[in-house]
Formats: C-alpha cells, structure tokens, sequence
C-alpha cells in the first residue's frame, strides 16, 4: 500500500517538474531561435528553426541601440554602485556590531527604517535632490541612488553576521598597534566574504537589470544603460521582434556566463538573508 | 573619546548617503504632499489636505487600490503554493533536482524589462505564438492583453513566471534544513504523507514560509517594471496599480504634489500589511 503511494507519488513529482520545465523553457528558446531570424520567418514559422542564421540581426541590434557605448554605462554604474555598497555598508556595520550599544542600536534603526520605505516615495523629491546637485543625467546620480536604497538591507545583513564573528583576532591586532582601521581591513573584511558575496550578487542582479532608476533619471542616450537600450527598440506600431530577441539575448550573457560560473555563490547570494542557517 | 571619533568616521559615508539620497527624500514626500508643486516651479504652493481630499474622490485611486491588492493577492498565492510545490518536487540532491534548481532560476537573470516584451511577443493577437497554440487546439484565440478581463491575469502570470524560482530556492533551503531524522521518526510513526507535510514539514518550514509571504507581497504591491512594458496600465486602467498611477501623475501629467500623496498612500499600505503579516506569521513558527 505504502509503496504504491510511494510510486505515485514519485510520478507526479516528475509530471510537475517536466511541466515548469516545458514553461519555463519554451519562451528561452522561442527568444534565441527567433533572434536569428527573418520577421518573415518569425511571422509564420515562429517554432521552427531558421532556414539561415540570421547573425546579422544581432550585429544590427547592437550598433543601432548603440549598445556597446550601454554596455560601459551599465559596467561602469553596476560595479561602482556594488562596490560602494560593499565598502561603505561594511564599514558603517562595524561599529553598529562592536561599539557602544546604546549609540549602535541608534545607527541600526536608523538604517534599518531604510528598509521599509518604497522606492516611490523617495521618487518625487529625489528628482529635486539630484537637480539641486547637479546629478541628473549622470552616473553619478543613479550610483548614489541605488547605493542609498540598498544600504538599509546591506548594514543590517552585515551587522548581523559580524555578531558570529568572534573578537579575539581583532583584539590581538589592535594589542599588536594596527589601528581599527588596518585592523578592520586586514582581518574582520575578509572573515566576512560570504555575506559580501551575498549582499554583492543580489545587488549586481538588480542593478543590472533595473529599468526604473535609468528611465527617470538617465534621459540623454549617451548615458544610456542595457535596459533602456532594449526599450528604444519598441515602436507602438511596428515592432522588430527579431533585433529586439537578439538585443536581449546580448544583454542577457554576461549574467548567464557569470551565473554558470558562479553557480553555487549565486543560489547562496539569493537565499543568504533570508534562511538563519 | 577617539573610539567614537573613529567609529563616526566608519559610518560617515553611509550615513550620507542614506540620508541625503533616502531619508531627506522620502521625508520632504510628506511636505510635498501637501502642496501643488508642479516640478517646475522652485517654490511649490502650501495647499493642506487638497491633494489628500482628492485622493479620497478620484475613481483613478480607488481602482489602482483595487488592481494593486488584486495583482499583490495572486501573486502571493500563486508564488507560494506554486513555489512551495516545486520545492517539494526538488527538495532532494540526485542531480536531475540539483540540475533543475539551477535551470528554473534563469528567468531571474533576465530583466524585468526584456521578460515584458517575451511575454508582450508570446500574447500577441497578431504574431504570438500562445494563439497559435490555441488556435492549433481548435479553441479561439484571445487578445490576452487587450481584454479588460484578461489582461490583468496575463500580466500577473508573466510576473509568477519570472519570480517563482525565488520563492522556490528559499522554500528549499527551508526543507534542507529539517533534520533528516525526524522524517525517519514520522516513518517510524506510520504518518500518512499528507498528514505529515500539514503536521511536520509545514509549521518546520514556517521561518521560509514566512519570509516568502512577506516579500512577495511587498513585491506585488510596488511591481511597477513588467506592467509598465506590458500594458502601461490598460486597457482602460486594467492593469494601473497604485505605482503606475504615481508614475502617470508625477511624471506624465508633472503633479508632483499629488503624486507624493499618493506615494504616501502606497507607504502607509506596504507597512500596514507588512507589519500585521510578521506579527501573524511569527507567532506560528516553532522551535526545533
């Protein structure tokens, strides 16, 4: 009895899985196979493969969006933006983990609130902000902006490891003469890896691929980042599916590459804040 | 005395940043709100309650309120039990599961922006191949996004279909984390599977469970990306969440001040739920 449950049981698990599988993967494929078509092709043989590999939809998509020039803005606005988030939370969580507790459960919740906010409501004042600084249309602007949302998360995933991590070392270097400084970034940074590694990936993924904070405050097409090199090739009458499946299969590779790479620091990254292990 | 001179200067820059680019915006929201500033004018017209009198009138407001629990509500559901379903089918480490977990979380990479227009491509009436399928099935087509009544559930499935492998991932990690011997206690106890998923792995799971609630739904109440490229909130205000309809006045229609009321009205709704769900939620997590 219990081993025929057992059996059924099994079957539809796979039932379940080759399912999701099937919807997950046909709308990947339907992307690649058509950008290497004709519109033609994609009109009335949308699931066949294409008679000739079309590559050069994929040459035409990028020069048209200009996307080499949004490939550098968004290199160069994920990366800076990352890494501040990685240095500056860090460095703001130490003292909240190590110092004075009634100052440190100050700073905590005050980070902390950053956590509850919505984007929206930061929105409309954050466009008089920048204009005051002269920050829109920069670079800038948007790192400054994606740091200061995702700041509140980081501290209080930081703080909150560097509680398990233990103090001795750091009381040995600070006995041998390293300021709290050395001390800081010689021994406590690189006994916190993994959880920088979480608060890393999770923010390369969003960073990378927001739409949101560019469309507001990155008008000017030389600044313009992969998202909104993708939205330039909607047209409300006539769109070209085929250069646009190919400008987001180039957009999407670097990430795909990294992820294969990267495979296990990823599905860390995703779950790190969220399971206490 | 220097111990804290050094740790202001650990936390300065972010306590800069934070403040000047979140917490100085988001408070003068609340200022903003009360005037008719127009995003244009340097000094903006202290105004009162206007903007929040006209909020309690507009039919615009009353059925963004409407579409953004509708669109946060299945979202949630579909996330979890979907999520919770696969992670129970993939819980196990032979490699088709571990090989799977991996395959189900590629549309995560992707940004929201290219996974409206797939699935702007997949329902279209004119070349979309969903018709075709129908069609092919001997069943009439649908115009999924054009349709007052569909496209709302069109556009929620596109976003379940991105974001389901989070909720899943995280649901895994929860059933890795119960001890493999209080399965073999509850096999020992002859507990019907049914009986022991209700009895055992769901309240050991509740620390998972309650995580994935409360990000989803706080992530179905602000989704702003996938509406936007799929519908820009039609058909006739169809698919206008609470964040569109901020989007169109703020920025379409420049009523700064009215928007920031609204923005007030999303942050007073995202806290409130999410507050009342981690009370519910925590009291229901067991120790183990």
């Amino acid at each position: 009895m219990k081993q025929r449950a057992n059996i059924t049981v099994a079957r539809l698990r796979i039932l379940v899985l080759a399912v999701w599988l099937f919807i997950v993967l046909i709308p990947l494929l339907i992307v690649i196979l058509n950008s290497f078509k004709t519109m033609s092709e994609l009109r009335f043989s949308p699931l066949r493969l294409p008679e000739v590999f079309q590559f050069s939809n994929y040459s035409k998509a990028f020069i048209e969006a200009d996307m080499l020039r949004a490939f550098g803005n968004s290199i160069w606005i994920t990366l800076f933006a990352v890494l501040s988030i990685v240095v500056f939370a860090s460095m703001a969580a130490y003292p909240i983990a190590r110092g004075n507790p009634r100052w440190s459960k100050a700073a905590f919740f005050y980070f902390l609130s950053g956590m509850m906010v919505p984007f929206q409501l930061a929105m409309v004042p954050l466009y008089k902000v920048l204009n005051s600084l002269h920050l829109i249309g920069t670079h800038a602007g948007v790192i400054f902006i994606y740091c200061s949302s995702a700041m509140g998360l980081a501290i209080f995933l930081y703080s909150g490891f560097l509680k398990t991590v233990p103090r001795e070392l750091e009381e040995a270097a600070l006995i041998d003469g390293a300021g709290t400084f050395r001390t800081f970034w010689s021994i406590v940074f690189p006994l916190i890896k993994p959880i920088s590694a979480t608060v890393a990936i999770s923010n390369s993924l969003f960073i990378w691929n927001d739409f949101f904070v560019p469309l507001l405050f990155l008008q000017s097409k030389s600044a313009h980042t992969i998202p909104l090199s993708i939205y330039s090739f909607r047209n409300d009458n006539m769109t070209e599916w085929t250069l646009l499946f190919a400008a987001i299969v180039i957009a999407a590779l670097p990430l795909a590459l990294l992820f294969i790479v990267m495979q296990k620091h990823f599905i860390q990254g995703l779950t790190g804040g969220a399971i206490k292990s | 005395m220097k111990r804290l001179w050094i740790n202001g200067l650990f936390m300065l820059p972010a306590l800069l940043i934070f403040t000047v680019f979140l917490i100085y915006p988001v408070i003068s929201s609340f200022f903003y709100s009360f005037t008719n500033w127009n995003g244009v004018n340097l000094v903006p017209s202290y105004i009162g309650l206007d903007n929040y009198r006209e909020l309690i009138v507009d039919e615009d407001v009353w059925n963004s309120l409407y579409i953004t629990f509708y669109i946060a509500i299945m979202l949630t559901l579909g996330s979890n039990v979907l999520g919770l379903i696969l992670a129970l089918c993939l819980q196990g480490s032979n490699w088709i599961q571990k090989g799977l977990r991996v395959w189900f979380l590629i549309p995560l990479l992707i940004s929201p922006l290219a996974i409206g227009y797939i699935w702007n491509y997949i329902y279209s009436p004119i070349d979309g191949i969903l018709n075709m399928f129908i069609e092919w099935l001997g069943m009439p087509g649908q115009d999924w996004l054009g349709n007052k009544n569909l496209a709302i559930n069109s556009v929620i499935f596109s976003i379940i279909w991105q974001n389901l492998a989070l909720s899943m991932i995280i649901y895994v990690a929860g059933l890795q984390s119960i001890p493999k011997d209080l399965y073999e206690a509850s096999d020992i106890d002859g507990a019907g599977l049914l009986r022991r998923f209700w009895r055992m792995t769901f309240p050991l799971i509740a620390p998972a469970f309650t995580f994935n609630m409360v990000v989803t739904m706080i992530f179905g109440l602000k989704n702003f990306d996938i509406i936007f490229i799929m519908t820009g909130g039609g058909p006739a205000g169809a698919t206008e969440n609470l964040a569109l309809l901020l989007y169109r006045q703020a920025f379409t229609f420049n009523r700064m001040g009215y928007g920031s009321a609204i923005a007030v009205l999303m942050f007073a709704i995202v806290l409130i739920i999410s507050t009342l769900q981690v009370v519910i939620l925590r009291k229901r997590e067991v120790e183990y």
